[in-house]
């Protein structure tokens, strides 16, 4: 009989210890890998928003714009500069911005803004902007008008918990008020007679319009066609003051941002702020968003770009919000190592108890010939056989809950959703797919054998067969 | 009689029992640390937004929060003083004056929220003024003919107040501290330099040294270099109370340092009457009047009442205020409950295998119990009570030790200073003291008996199914 089948046979002569002890195991390891899901997927939402709704992947500034964010470090971006950049393997364009801060008014409220000057076509392939102009709204008027129409109940109730709501796509909207499939397609209509309304993108060469943050609009308390006036000081300290007429309203997932955001064309930012031909930063559209990818072309590219300019990765540009994260994901790595401590003991306890119920077989068979090393071989077979049974069991039943909940992530609302967006988390709480944080269970649970398989053999070499026997 | 039979039971096989027991313990005392440690941020949270940033009630004008104009005072200010003075469980009373201004020197401007403040109440109200940094004045305790100001440190730092300069004495400081004389040496170069912002320094040191002494020294490098000179001064820009913009010199009488960024990168103070004379306030008008409780658990008793006598005011407390902190404070024991739950689940496991082992072998002994007469139902709570020991024994070493382990790092401290600048940022403290509240641990305890008796079950069901006429036949 060859090794591995018999350390599979011996694994079933005491079926309830071979599968308490994988039990716990596969305890440990699915609730090891929903845990992490859920965190790596918040955290990677969290990124992914701040990274296309704001910063992009890979940018380019002057080399003094992250410690003194200003018009006075701003750069000239011409051709020969985004041909020497587009000659990058994977950079597919080069988008430049103009961005500094102002105070925006309308009639009687005001506040601080960021005043972000773009390429409205080309950005929208970085951002995706157009996609997140919004296109229903619940105000009042609109929830009143659709109470009449023969929505179902629950929709409606869930109205009010809404209201004042924007949305940017169909499913977001049929999600939150609970109509299923089949409906929406018979509600929709409905909704978009009552609660949509025109709101055009930028475009360029529409000079004096600006799309504005939806959570801006409602501070300001100023919709499409009414007009805005920023105020803010230009380049090398020239006042900058304009009036412009809110073209549209875009809502973005990250709330910080979205309560601050006023885009114009770039050419209107020249304009308002005299700095005409001049960006604070480019984004570089790219290929490839893994972040190795991110990193090597961030390292070519740094040798090409002229002084005083430097390329910087997402994480360089949210430094901040990356070492609040990393401290978050510590509390959860702590967590997960305190499960698979205990578990280790459990594994370790039942070795214990198995090498000494098993000392007088194990004194037979090395008497009767077997040899220690094989059979040293045969008991860490049957170890990691039960170690395998539980990683296998985990992760398979993780599968459908890190799945489901990727497909259709939980969604927060009321006081929940509420402290998400105070904190400027959208109130989504998806999974990650799996990824090498499934590996990690494995190579964790590998070393807790392997520390196991080392007593064992320990223990076997070391066995005296007479006085096994006699046990 | 059973009871001290299934103690003896545990201790026939001493080094099985003594591994579960050492799970057990590690598991305790692993979750009741770390949640220790959580916990203690929170609280730490909750006492720097009751004891420096808020207090527990505050009283506006109803229109002050959604347009922080000047106009909107609380007229009768003597009248809301002695409603609260009057409420059970107020401690302390005290006005202040709040309006927005642009904070600026010749460097840089900042947008900032001014509050006028009593200095001797709000000395015995709040511990702000323990928060001053040494070396940088005091909290208005010297009397000068000027305007005077308490600022944040971040705002310095943000307003250029801040520099870092290596000065010869930064240097011998630095040597004190034990850093090699390898790195004096190199940092030699920057003596005397003026840098205008930590970001700046921390350039020009990191292009020196390599990242490895960075990060084990570059802190203290910064620290030593910090630099402030006394009595500098700064503009505060606003509008006054008849809407006119009002600019004056301060100079700053002091600078303090938090653990919450945002609120040391807006907050400013300046004395009442000196606010009160800029902005042509009327005498005996405040903004806010705020109200400290005897303790933090009377907050949502006297909210109410507070706010039933007041009702032509805006009457807030501190969860009012802070929702997200309030909600984590309402959900942290939950959280706390589930994670202990996770790992005295994973623990039942090692329990059970380990009883079931201990029934296994014992087949031949409970089949004698059970045919001499001992009937099934003490058989049942003799391996209940095993199990019961198990857990037990380990969970109140468990506790013990992290009882412990709290005491000392609640005194030590445990510093995360590589997270410090994202936890300051949201307003958490990178210096974590420990601590947990009493009721966890009879939370705790329950819960291990439970893991006790539900890790017995099968093991003890096993017993009860022998039949003792086989039983007493097996090996």
């Amino acid at each position: 009989m060859k090794d591995y089948q018999l350390a599979w046979k011996n694994l079933w002569r005491n079926r309830r210890r071979t599968l308490i002890t994988a039990g716990s195991v596969f305890f440990a390891v699915f609730f090891a890998l929903v845990m992490r899901s859920f965190q790596l997927g918040a955290y990677d939402r969290l990124f992914k928003n701040v990274i296309e709704s704001y910063t992009g992947y890979l940018e380019l500034q002057h080399i003094d714009y992250s410690d003194d964010p200003g018009l006075d470090n701003s750069i000239e971006i011409d051709s020969s500069l985004i041909d020497i950049l587009k000659q990058d393997p994977n950079v597919t364009d080069v988008v430049p911005r103009l961005e500094s801060f102002a105070l925006a008014a309308t009639g009687s409220h005001t506040q601080g803004v960021i005043v972000m000057g773009i390429d409205p076509e080309r950005e929208d392939k970085v951002l995706n902007l157009s996609k997140k102009m919004v296109r229903y709204k619940l105000t009042d008027q609109a929830r009143e008008s659709l109470k009449k129409e023969p929505i179902s109940g629950r929709a409606k109730k869930l109205l009010d918990l809404f209201s004042n709501e924007s949305y940017t796509s169909d499913i977001r909207l049929m999600l939150d008020l609970g109509i299923n499939e089949e409906d929406s397609a018979k509600f929709l209509p409905l909704f978009r007679k009552h609660a949509s309304f025109r709101n055009p993108y930028l475009r360029t060469g529409q000079n004096g319009s600006v799309v504005i943050g939806d959570g801006l609009s409602d501070y300001l308390k100023a919709g499409i066609g009414d007009t805005i006036v920023l105020v803010s000081q230009g380049y090398h300290g020239t006042s900058a003051a304009g009036k412009y007429l809110i073209g549209g309203i875009i809502k973005l997932p990250a709330p910080d941002i979205d309560n601050i955001i006023v885009y114009m064309p770039i050419g209107d930012a020249g304009e308002l702020y005299a700095a005409p031909g001049m960006a604070t930063s480019a984004v570089l559209n790219l290929k490839s968003n893994n972040d190795d990818d991110i990193r090597q072309t961030r390292d070519r590219l740094q040798k090409v770009v002229p002084n005083p300019m430097s390329v910087k990765t997402w994480q360089e540009l949210n430094a901040l919000l990356v070492n609040q994260m990393e401290a978050d994901n510590r509390s959860g790595m702590l967590m997960i190592a305190v499960l698979y401590l205990v578990i280790a003991f459990g594994v370790f306890g039942t070795v214990l108890m198995m090498m000494a119920e098993r000392r007088r077989e194990f004194g037979m068979l090395v008497s009767i010939g077997m040899k220690k090393g094989k059979l040293a071989k045969v008991v860490s077979l049957e170890m990691l056989l039960i170690g395998s049974i539980g990683v296998a069991a985990g992760v398979f039943a993780s599968l459908p809950f890190v799945i489901y909940g990727h497909v259709h992530p939980i969604r927060f609302t009321g006081q929940f959703a509420k402290m998400y967006e105070d904190y400027g988390f959208e109130p989504i709480m998806p999974t990650m797919l799996p990824d090498t944080f499934y590996l990690w269970q494995i190579v964790v649970v590998l070393i807790i054998l392997m520390i196991a398989i080392g007593f064992s053999t320990r223990k076997i070499f070391r066995m005296n067969v007479i006085s096994a026997l006699r046990a | 009689m059973i009871t001290s039979i299934a103690w003896k039971n545990v201790w026939r096989n001493k080094t099985r029992s003594l591994v579960v027991i050492s799970a057990v313990t590690v598991g305790v005392f692993a979750g009741v640390f770390l949640m220790a440690a959580m916990n203690s941020s929170v609280v730490q949270r909750i006492d720097a937004a009751v004891n420096e940033e808020m207090s527990h009630i505050q009283v506006n004008n109803k229109d002050f929060r959604s347009s922080a104009e000047i106009q909107n005072i609380i007229k009768d200010y003597p009248h809301v003083v002695s409603v609260l003075e009057s409420t059970p469980g107020v401690k302390s009373v005290t006005g202040r004056i709040i309006i927005r201004g642009i904070a600026s020197t010749a460097a840089k401007s900042s947008g900032v929220e001014i509050s006028g403040i009593d200095i001797e109440k709000e000395k015995q109200m709040f511990t702000l003024s323990d928060k001053l940094i040494p070396g940088t004045g005091s909290f208005f305790a010297s009397i000068t003919k000027y305007n005077m100001v308490f600022i944040g440190e971040k705002l310095a730092k943000e307003l250029n107040i801040i520099r870092y300069i290596l000065t010869p004495e930064a240097l011998s400081k630095l040597k004190e501290e034990g850093i090699p004389a390898d790195i004096i040496s190199r940092i030699d170069v920057l003596k005397d330099q003026r840098f205008t912002s930590d970001k700046k320094f921390a350039k020009a040191f990191e292009k020196i040294l390599d990242p490895g002494e960075v990060s084990k020294y570059g802190w203290k490098i910064k620290d030593a270099a910090w630099s402030y000179r006394e009595g500098s001064k700064l503009i505060l820009t606003f509008l006054d109370f008849n809407n006119d913009q009002t600019s004056a010199a301060f100079r700053i009488s002091g600078i303090f340092r938090t653990n919450n960024d945002m609120f040391e990168a807006t907050s400013l103070f300046v004395p009442v009457d000196e606010l009160r004379q800029l902005t042509g306030m009327p005498q005996g008008t405040y903004h806010r009047v705020i109200a400290r409780l005897d303790n933090n658990d009377l907050t949502d008793k006297v909210t109410p009442e507070v706010r039933e006598k007041l009702l032509e005011y805006e009457v807030l407390n501190w969860k009012e205020i802070m929702p997200d902190l309030a909600m984590i404070v309402d959900f942290i024991d939950q959280i706390y409950a589930i994670f202990m739950l996770l790992i005295l689940a994973a623990l039942a496991f090692g329990i059970a295998n380990t009883m079931l082992m201990a029934v296994l072998e014992r087949t031949r002994e409970i089949g004698m119990l059970m045919s001499v007469g001992m009937n099934r139902r003490k058989i049942f709570v003799m391996i209940m009570l095993e199990s019961i020991f198990l857990s037990i024994v380990g969970g109140f070493t468990g506790m013990g030790v992290s009882e412990i382990v709290i005491a000392i790092t609640n005194k030590t401290g445990i510093n995360l200073m590589k997270y410090a600048e994202g936890m300051e940022a949201m307003g958490y403290s990178a210096n974590l003291y420990p601590t947990i509240d009493t009721q966890f641990f009879i939370t705790t305890t329950i819960l291990i008996i439970l893991t006790g008796i539900v890790s017995a079950i099968y093991p003890a069901r096993k017993a009860l199914r022998l039949n003792p006429v086989e039983a007493i036949r097996s090996e």
